[in-house]
């Protein structure tokens, strides 16, 4: 018998378990109904914090996206729930995804009695609290990229932490990634437009579908596609 | 065989139901010029309290004194006609503080009179109650017995005038003049009433005094008169001093539910809805052309709904403390009303492979935390905590946020499509139009953007017939270009105003 097999023995006798490796189980995932995006990604993992990330002002597929994993969750009359930092969620364009809004509970934050990013965090802990729901999403893209850089990184630490006992999902639209390692999935969104129509008659064109390019900066369920980018259409209602 | 429980110096019980019964109390009533002692219990009767004195009399003894208040002795009867009812449902409530209990067939349910007697001494004392069980052949026998002799008490039958033989004549509760009469002939208890010539004693008090005599030896029988249910769950409690802070309130008012929700449980019923009134104190400070050093009573109501029947009293106190946090009483709190609106219990069947689901109780609690962190209602009134709907309307952006409802509607197939990302309200804009009426640069928000591409005008417009509310617009997607990424957003002009705004962007 070899030295290593020696010393490995001696060490398992005193600390049974202690040279085991142990693999960490494929975490549950939600289909994000998207399939180029389920097809390297897995999907939204369960239990874990994933951040979908763009910057404010343009178009990236983020809401589209998140509201096309909601009316996944909400199909399979799953409860979901939607915290609004500065209420720009817009009911019609979630019904014509196919979202079920009745299972949708929409939090608006007012920003009345203190800044809307404390209120969307506290709203969040309420409703990671009360469980039930199949994904708790918090929507920060339209906050001021200043203000996200002011949250202290433990705040994403507890949330991430906390996510681990639970069968949900927490999804979070962020300006950038400003999670980090906290979250299991990191999405970052860019999109570019087409349109039809004649370029001289402004009331012959349309937009016909949006391109988003997403590009995996973080995944813990299929490490070797980092950094690997694919591209999925979204197309407007009237297309 | 029948039951009776008796409840001795009711009204003191009544007022202090669920504290300490070792406290010296008396009951005052009357004109507020000349309050008398109506009731008083074992402790102030040992320090020299006894019913008929004068309010000053009684602070000599150093008693702590109360306000006679009907309405608690009147929740305090409905709480032992409950206890009644979980032992039978024929019960007769006799005079406050005494109820009799038909026991006809219980035997083979609860065990012998004497495990009967134990089991009904331990209900009605775990409701706060000091109180005296006896058990008889006949209603009036249990009654007397439970009046005459402390703790539990057995007749067997035939032993009804034996048993009874100590008891003074005072225990029947007769009209003072026949007891007077009865004392001058030197009856003292019911023996010597039994032991009388019956032909002699009709003869001298009438059918009344024959009455008197048969029930000293236990032998009238007779149907007991069904008590009435309590007419609605109500629950009041006027406090001695008024309460300013919403804890303390909270303290009294999980008491108030708890013993309404035990009245609802032993009829197999819950409730989705309680009423809260308030009854407050306000001060002349707060109004300055009151006259000083008076206060006024005022009422201040709220309303507590849920979407699901329940029973957890926990649930109803949570939702009554997020409320009352969130529209706090101007004033202290002298009194509090609350009643629950009886309906059925909702039943579900639950399945192993059922997808996770708020509970719906709970989903109430943490709507009702969400709304004390993010408000109420926005400018147009609509909630800003709850589940959207779509109204039937072209208006845009019009929705309503409604609570959870137990009917799902159904949704369209899920496919992704292009969403908007709305602002609220919408952004004023600067925009510079072409000799074609096209947008071809625009400003808002401390940006300026060529556009690149333009689609429209989509018009749009409606509600013609209302001046306030017509709408009439005209729609435009532009495509810009910032820091080299592409924006795609909707615009649009008040037809009314001419005036430019950025309604949304996709995304």
């Amino acid at each position: 018998m070899s030295s290593i097999a020696i010393i490995r023995s001696q060490v398992e006798c005193r600390i049974p378990g202690a040279l085991t490796v142990y693999e960490r189980p494929e975490p549950e995932v939600f289909s994000a109904g998207i399939q180029a995006l389920d097809g390297e990604t897995g999907g939204i993992p369960k239990g874990a914090l994933t951040q979908v990330c763009a910057p404010a002002g343009i178009t990236s597929g983020r809401t589209s996206l998140l509201l096309s994993l909601l009316a996944q969750v909400t199909g399979k009359e799953q409860f979901c729930a939607l915290v609004d930092a500065t209420d720009c969620f817009d009911p019609e364009s979630a019904d014509a995804s196919g979202l079920c809004l009745s299972r949708l509970l929409w939090v608006r934050c007012s920003g009345r009695s203190m800044k809307p990013v404390e209120q969307a965090f506290k709203a969040a802990d309420i409703l990671i609290q009360n469980g039930g729901f199949g994904v708790i999403a918090i929507d920060l893209g339209n906050v001021d990229e200043k203000l996200v850089r002011k949250i202290p990184l433990t705040t994403w630490f507890r949330f991430a932490r906390v996510m681990e006992a639970l069968p949900s999902a927490l999804v979070i639209l962020l300006p950038y990634s400003a999670a980090q390692s906290c979250a299991a999935l990191t999405l970052n969104l860019a999109a570019s437009a087409q349109w039809s129509g004649m370029e001289t008659v402004s009331h012959t064109r349309l937009i016909s579908n949006v391109e988003v390019k997403v590009e995996v900066g973080r995944t813990r369920t299929k490490k070797h596609v980092q950094s690997a980018s694919n591209n999925f259409t979204v197309r407007p209602q009237w297309a | 065989m029948f039951g009776c429980i008796h409840v001795p110096d009711f009204p003191v019980q009544a007022a202090l139901l669920r504290e300490s019964k070792t406290l010296p109390v008396a009951l005052l009533d009357g004109p507020e010029s000349l309050l008398k002692v109506v009731a008083c219990n074992a402790p102030a009767r040992s320090v020299g309290v006894s019913i008929g004195m004068t309010k000053p009399q009684a602070e000599i003894c150093g008693v702590t004194l109360m306000k006679r208040v009907q309405e608690h002795e009147d929740a305090a009867q409905a709480e032992l006609i409950d206890a009644a009812y979980n032992f039978s449902p024929r019960i007769e409530a006799t005079s406050s503080g005494t109820i009799i209990i038909d026991l006809s067939g219980s035997e083979r349910l609860l065990g012998t009179d004497k495990t009967i007697a134990q089991l009904i001494l331990s209900e009605v004392t775990k409701r706060g109650f000091e109180s005296n069980v006896a058990i008889a052949g006949n209603p009036d026998t249990a009654h007397y017995a439970a009046r005459g002799f402390k703790g539990i008490t057995i007749i067997g039958s035939g032993d009804e005038a034996q048993s009874l033989s100590k008891l003074p004549v005072e225990v029947l509760g007769s009209a003072p003049d026949v007891l007077d009469v009865l004392h001058a002939w030197g009856i003292r208890d019911f023996k010597s009433l039994a032991a009388l010539p019956s032909i002699e004693l009709t003869e001298r008090l009438g059918q009344h005094g024959l009455h008197l005599q048969r029930l000293a030896r236990g032998a009238v029988m007779r149907e007991l008169v069904p008590a009435a249910l309590p007419p609605s769950f109500q629950e009041s409690r006027e406090l001695e001093e008024p309460i300013e802070l919403l804890e303390p309130l909270a303290f009294v008012l999980n008491s108030q539910l708890e013993q309404l929700m035990g009245r609802l449980i032993e009829r197999s019923l819950a409730t989705d809805h309680i009423e809260i009134e308030l009854t407050l104190e306000v001060h002349s400070d707060r109004d300055v052309n009151a006259p000083v050093c008076c206060s006024t009573l005022s009422t201040y109501q709220r309303t507590v709904k849920l979407p699901v029947p329940t029973q957890d009293s926990r649930v109803l106190l949570k939702l009554a403390q997020l409320d009352l946090a969130a529209h706090p009483p101007h004033a202290p709190v002298k009194k509090i009303k609350i009643a629950a609106i009886p309906t059925q219990i909702r039943f579900t069947q639950t399945g192993l492979f059922q997808p996770i689901a708020p509970e719906p109780a709970k989903l109430e609690i943490t709507m009702a935390r969400l709304r004390a962190v993010v408000g109420e209602a926005d400018l147009q009134n609509r909630n800003l905590v709850g589940f959207p709907a779509l109204l039937d309307s072209h208006r845009p952006d019009h929705f309503q946020v409604v609570p959870p409802s137990a009917k799902q509607s159904d949704s369209a197939e899920p496919f992704p499509r292009l969403a908007l990302r709305r602002f609220r309200p919408a952004i004023p804009a600067r925009v510079e139009v072409s000799a074609e009426q096209v947008p071809v640069w625009i400003g808002f928000s401390r940006r300026k953007a060529r556009v690149t591409c333009a689609s429209g005008p989509w018009r749009s417009g409606g509600q013609w017939w209302d001046a306030a509310g017509e709408w009439l617009r005209e729609e435009w997607d532009i495509n810009l270009t910032l820091d080299g990424h592409t924006a795609l957003y909707r615009i649009f002009r008040d037809l009314a105003t001419r005036n430019w705004f950025v309604e949304g962007m996709y995304d």
